[in-house]
């Protein structure tokens, strides 16, 4: 079997050079979680918004209690 | 500088640092089968020395773009205070790089030099993650 022509194998090297580039931003970014400013600033909405629905609760609970 | 860098990574300056220096180092592992086949020490049928040799260079180049600037980051954002072991591998690193510069641009690609720098280029690239990055992920 012949070898690829050499314009080939330059191409295939560089795009396994590109997926390897890949493959290691996709596993240290998983392995990272979520860490971006926008990615904690939403859980951190989150949090926020469910400690807010716990005190309205409280809240709430308190009012009927004291009805 | 900081200001720059930090707006730059959108406050992710580290995470930045360890995603780029562990591309370097998983490059730095492919640069090592380039070499190997490009030299002859490995012979592949679907791939020959000549293109090996020209896309070992292509990624060289890559990889000393990144390494520049991961090191401008580094430099830049932290400096050199409580570098410790890393600050040292680091410095090797980029006067390694600049030897290998040499070498290709005096010697040429027939320099007996370029196996031992290339050699001692990835070893220095591995420690300098294994101090920074390798910590940071778990691994070092």
């Amino acid at each position: 079997m012949r070898p690829p022509s050499q314009g080939k194998q330059i191409l295939g090297s560089l795009l396994v050079a590109l997926a390897i580039a890949a493959v290691a931003v996709a596993v240290v970014t998983a392995h990272f979680g979520p860490t971006s400013h926008a990615e904690l600033e939403v859980q951190e909405e989150r949090v926020e918004m469910r400690e807010e629905a716990r005190e309205e609760r409280r809240e709430a609970a308190e009012e009927r209690r004291g009805d | 500088m900081e200001d720059a860098i930090e707006s730059l990574t959108r406050g992710n300056v580290a995470e930045v640092k360890v995603v780029l220096a562990s591309v370097i180092v998983a490059l730095a592992v492919y640069q090592l089968v380039l070499a190997a086949v490009s030299y002859g020490k490995l012979r592949p049928r679907f791939l020959e020395s000549g293109p090996a040799t020209w896309a070992h260079r292509a990624s060289g180049d890559t990889i000393l773009v990144l390494a520049v600037l991961v090191a401008l980051a580094c430099i830049g954002f932290y400096g050199f205070e409580e570098g410790g072991a890393h600050a040292v591998f680091g410095c090797l690193v980029l006067a390694v790089l600049a030897a290998k510069v040499l070498a290709v641009r005096l010697g040429g690609s027939s320099s007996r030099l370029l196996p031992w720098i290339g050699a001692a280029l990835f070893v220095l690239f591995t420690a300098t993650w294994l101090t920074s990055a390798g910590d940071f992920l778990g691994v070092g």
